[in-house]
């Protein structure tokens, strides 16, 4: 369920989030995947992106979030 | 056809009554107004003239106003001068990073955050607490009224106008204010710092400088544009501000419909209408800043993604607003409901093409 991890580590702003929304439309609804960031942009950015999209998202420690499809 | 502008930045250009002034000081001269020579005794009158048209204008007392060169100065007199008191140095995590900076060198300072809507969560205020208080935000355009409780707070309360010329607080206990004279298209290199009359909890932070309150390094000719460039902004700005309130609805409008995931402060929100901050899903801000720029809109960003910048904008973090893909627009008066139309849909076919 949480099998998927894209590492979007070193590169910057805003191409974590584009890769995380990609590879998200290829996990079902209700399933999770790890997105790996050390952008400083991403935490805060992260949270704006699940309210504007109705996603989930859970910091897992240190540039690591479990992202869950909800739509 | 689309026209090239460069309306949408905070930085707007001299007033022209302003330039005019300007230009005629620099060419005659001026004198050294505390000398006691005629041509000093005319400069002296000039910049009380001066002194009297800003303080009408800001609500203050001339007394109570302070010309100043640099802005960075003028932070560390309104906040350094406060950081004596015992109280605590309350901040919010949205003030301007000259205010961040100068007061995390306190060991007294206290930081609070902001919720969604900006608001701080203020604890307990003690008489000897000092607060920073900023009457806008400069990057979302947010107004921040004092809360209710600061009518009966005794301690001191520094004001920070910097974004935008508000009037003095009418509050008993403000006790240092700021304003940039370029906030109301006067010019660049002036600032006005202001010391309420009477007050006891500011200190000079300069030592050496202490029975002059500020250092007086500040342009005769300047301080005389700025205060015709106030007085005219006034005027020009009440028109502005009917018109800005339906250019950003016109623009909220559109990109609702036409530019999904966009973020932007709620409309609900007490703002300042003039000011509009856009941030865009999936959009590299330089790369549309750059865009916008070749097609003939200039426009400020508040994103990581501008290279100069390590982080991204500390307001929209800490107001929970995306920080990628943001633009700020500022509508005064010299922005006609034309170029908005001009600039809705190049900015729809920028951001769509970046995120094909």
């Amino acid at each position: 369920m949480t099998g998927k991890i894209i590492d979007a580590r070193g590169k910057r702003c805003p191409l974590p989030i584009i890769e995380l929304a990609k590879a998200l439309t290829s996990v079902e609804i209700g399933d999770s995947l790890t997105l790996l960031s050390d952008d400083p942009a991403t935490s805060a950015d992260l949270n704006a992106w699940a309210r504007m999209t109705k996603n989930l998202v859970a910091p897992q420690g240190v540039h690591r979030y479990l992202v869950t499809r909800k739509n | 056809m689309v026209p090239v502008t460069a309306q949408f930045q905070a930085e707007s250009a001299l007033h022209p009554a302003a330039r005019e002034l300007l230009l005629e000081i620099f060419d005659q001269g001026w004198a050294d107004p505390r000398k006691l020579h005629l041509e000093s005794r005319r400069a002296a009158i000039l910049l009380q003239e001066a002194k009297e048209s800003i303080a009408n204008d800001l609500g203050l007392s001339p007394a109570e106003i302070y010309f100043l060169g640099e802005i960075s100065l003028g932070f560390h007199l309104a906040v350094a001068g406060l950081a004596h008191n015992e109280g605590r140095l309350i901040h919010s995590s949205i003030d301007r990073q000259e205010v961040l900076a100068l007061a995390s060198q306190f060991p007294h300072a206290l930081h609070v955050g902001v919720n969604n809507s900006g608001e701080i969560s203020l604890p307990r205020l003690a008489r000897s607490d000092v607060l920073l208080w900023q009457s806008i935000n400069a990057e979302t355009g947010l107004l921040r009224p004092l809360h209710a409780e600061l009518q009966e707070f005794s301690g001191s309360i520094f004001v920070d106008h910097t974004a935008y010329p508000m009037p003095a607080p009418e509050l008993p206990s403000w006790t240092t204010a700021l304003w940039d004279a370029s906030s109301w298209s006067g010019p660049h290199g002036l600032s006005i710092f202001g010391l309420k009359s009477g007050t006891q909890s500011w200190r000079n932070p300069f030592p050496h400088l202490e029975q002059s309150v500020v250092p007086s390094g500040f342009s005769l000719p300047l301080a005389m544009a700025s205060a015709v460039a106030l007085s005219h902004w006034k005027k020009d700005e009440i028109a502005a501000t009917s018109n800005a309130s339906e250019m950003a609805q016109r623009i909220r409008d559109y990109v609702s419909v036409e530019i999904p995931h966009t973020d932007f402060l709620s409309a609900d929100l007490p703002a300042l209408r003039s000011i509009l901050s856009l941030s865009f899903l999936y959009v590299d801000a330089e790369r549309l800043q750059a865009d916008l720029a070749a097609e003939g809109f200039a426009v400020d960003s508040g994103s990581a993604c501008i290279s100069a910048n390590l982080e991204a904008s500390h307001v929209l973090k800490g107001m929970g607003l995306l920080s990628q893909g943001n633009i700020r627009l500022r509508l005064h008066h010299r922005v006609t409901i034309a170029e908005i139309e001009a600039f809705l849909p190049v900015l729809k076919r920028l951001v769509e093409k970046q995120r094909e």
